[in-house]
């Protein structure tokens, strides 16, 4: 009961000496705010198209026929490439580009490949070799996308030209195959010649044959023209939420800003217990160390809460106020705030124990800003590209709190995320509150 | 005879190899004044921290007798910037869990003449030296250990800080100052301590001392 009482007491000595400092306070919400605001910048360009460069061997003529249709090949390949930012380079300053990073990929179209595929003999091929970075599994999928796309311009223009050889071998009429014109009667007007010979016994069983014949093109060119696409994608740009404004987005902002908040705050108070000579005072059995840590963590987290309900209303407000499409979940928000509680205080507790290993409150807030830092950008790597970034990331509050928030603002059912994650930052808390906790007699020492 | 308040057995400190303070004995009684003296560096300091319980000794025994309390003057003023004289009272006498702490604070706030409204970082470095005389007094202790209390203090506020720590001694209690200033030794010490690197080199009435520290 002392315990709590005394924190309680600390508590409220920092609140009423932030209050009196208004300048830091409000550096303290900025900062972490300014960063918030760059970090989603550079995020926004990591979505952004890479460069990949395109070695032109067979030299493509501007104008190439395949299957009787004309295509502007550099053209197709701009068109479809929307996800890339394509580079027509040879093949040494390709080589170049892609050792230094200017491009992350290269696609070389090799000598030949305009005959192999006018021929439609065999499936021509284009060579695709990519840089060993994070992105490259994401611009080979985006090459695949790519190719993909050409496929089906291609595939489209060979099924339309299929479909010209049903309906002149059904109707009749003149049919280029092969660079010769061949002129073609056509079963409809076969099984009409064949019907008025009456004197052939055998024209009848000849029309029935065609009949049956006539009846299954009829059906392959209707087949013909659902293969082209069997399933069309529909795609209409709306009124939705951009990047700055997404789920993610005040995730990304919340978790970044309490992150630095919460740990240079938790570290420059337990500090400043220090500067100001009563560490040492409060130590000698005045205050137990558990109420020190208490008070600490307390701050930190009724801090985070503050900041962390501001954002939350600012980014309602923008919402709102630009009816933006599904508004802000209002509902969610003391779910997210419940997060917000568990994050800051494991901050809170990480922040305590840079306090009392650091001499002085200067070298606190420094030392906050550089663990905070690795901390946040570990969290934003994406698992799937660096698994040890994870599990390492796992052990600190960003990514967790990230999920936690991003889950509670917008998924349908949250508690299957949050449930584990809030387990993770009290988990968290823990660990690191007895962490500190160990680390405070460096603190209160004399 | 005096009662014994405050005794230390053979305690000792080390800083890793280095040796702060070697194997002392020390009895504090009620109603004595002993001054700790030495040069910069003794362990005068080291061996006050460890009276207040400020910092663990690395041997020996420490014991405070029955129901005694240590307040403890560290050598640089310690107490909250951005509070006021007034609030750092109340937030210390509440942590001493003394009854009444607003009246026990203003009562002290009084007694020292300190500004009730200024925030303490803007008091001046005597008021300041004052104010944590007085949060040392929070919960009538009755050892208190002054750890160079007057070394930048004018004659005036000298003056008033004697005044109460002859106050507390008259009251039963037993002070332990350091000092460098031997006129201040000779004046209000009855019994001198001397420390050097870290040993005991000397204990003896002020008289003794005087001869002791003037020998070659």
């Amino acid at each position: 009961m002392r315990t709590l009482r005394d924190a309680a007491l600390l508590t409220r000595k920092d609140l009423v000496s932030l209050r009196r400092a208004p300048l830091v306070l409000i550096l303290l919400a900025c900062y972490p705010l300014l960063i918030a605001g760059l970090v989603g910048t550079v995020a926004g360009y990591a979505n952004s198209r890479p460069r990949v460069a395109i070695v032109d061997l067979d030299q493509i003529p501007p104008k190439v026929e395949v299957a009787g249709h004309t295509y502007d090949l550099k053209d197709m390949i701009d068109e479809v490439a929307k996800n890339v930012r394509i580079s027509w380079l040879t093949k040494a300053q390709a080589a170049q580009a892609l050792r230094t990073g200017e491009v992350v990929g290269v696609i070389t179209i090799p000598d030949g490949f305009i005959n192999q595929l006018k021929s439609v003999a065999s499936s021509p091929e284009v060579q695709f070799e990519t840089s060993q970075g994070g992105i490259s599994s994401r611009v080979t999928q985006q090459m695949q996308a790519l190719i993909y796309n050409l496929n089906r311009k291609l595939q489209e223009a060979y099924l339309e030209d299929a479909i010209g050889y049903i309906s002149v071998i059904r109707n009749g009429g003149t049919a280029d195959f092969l660079g010769s014109d061949y002129k073609v009667l056509g079963i409809n007007k076969a099984r009409s010649l064949l019907a008025a010979d009456k004197k052939n016994p055998d024209a009848a069983k000849v029309v029935r044959f065609l009949d049956t014949a006539e009846g299954a093109l009829r059906a392959t060119e209707v087949s013909a023209h659902a293969v082209a696409q069997p399933i069309k994608l529909a795609t209409a740009t709306r009124n939705g939420r951009g990047w700055l404004l997404s789920a993610q987005m005040q995730a990304y902002a919340l978790a970044l800003t309490i992150s630095i908040l919460a740990l240079a705050l938790g570290a420059a108070v337990t500090a400043s217990e220090r500067d100001e000579n009563v560490a040492c005072l409060l130590g000698r059995g005045l205050v137990s160390r558990v109420s020190l840590l208490a008070a600490k963590v307390a701050l930190a987290t009724i801090i985070s809460l503050a900041v962390g309900t501001v954002i939350l209303l600012a980014f309602g407000v923008i919402v709102e106020v630009g009816d933006i499409a599904g508004g802000q979940p209002w509902q969610r928000i003391p779910l997210v705030l419940l997060g917000v509680v568990l994050f800051g205080a494991a901050l809170g507790a990480i922040g305590t124990l840079i306090g009392a290993l650091a001499r002085e409150g200067r070298s606190a807030t420094l030392g906050a800003l550089l663990v905070a830092l690795p901390i946040v950008l570990l969290g934003l790597i994406p698992r799937e590209i660096a698994p040890p970034a994870g599990y390492v990331s796992d052990i600190f509050p960003f990514s967790h709190g990230e999920r936690f928030f991003s889950s509670a603002l917008y998924d349908r059912h949250p508690w299957a995320t949050i449930g584990p994650e809030a387990l993770w930052l009290l988990g968290l808390l823990v660990l690191w509150a007895a962490v500190a906790r160990l680390a405070q007699p460096r603190l209160t020492e004399a | 005879m005096a009662e014994t308040l405050l005794a230390a057995s053979t305690i000792s400190r080390r800083f890793g190899r280095v040796i702060a303070l070697e194997p002392i004995d020390l009895e504090l009684r009620s109603g004595e004044a002993v001054a700790l003296v030495g040069p910069n560096g003794a362990g005068k300091s080291t061996l006050m921290a460890i009276l207040a319980g400020a910092l663990k000794a690395s041997g020996g025994r420490l014991s405070v007798t029955g129901s005694a309390k240590v307040g403890w003057l560290p050598q640089r003023p310690a107490h909250y910037g951005r509070l006021t004289a007034l609030e750092n009272l109340v937030l210390f006498a509440r942590l001493e869990q003394m009854k009444g702490p607003e009246h026990e604070a203003e009562q002290m706030l009084e007694r020292f003449s300190l500004p009730s409204d200024r925030l303490s970082a803007y008091l001046s470095i005597g008021n300041r030296q004052r104010l944590s005389l007085a949060i040392a007094l929070l919960g009538n202790p009755n050892v208190l250990l002054l750890d160079e209390p007057t070394a930048s203090l004018d004659p005036k506020q000298r003056a008033l800080l004697w005044r109460e720590a002859q106050r507390h001694i008259e009251d039963g209690g037993a002070v332990l100052f350091s000092s460098q200033n031997i006129e201040e030794v000779e004046r209000h010490a009855t019994r001198v301590i001397a420390l050097d690197s870290g040993r005991l080199v000397f204990g003896g009435s002020p008289e003794e001392y005087t001869v002791w520290e003037r020998e070659p």
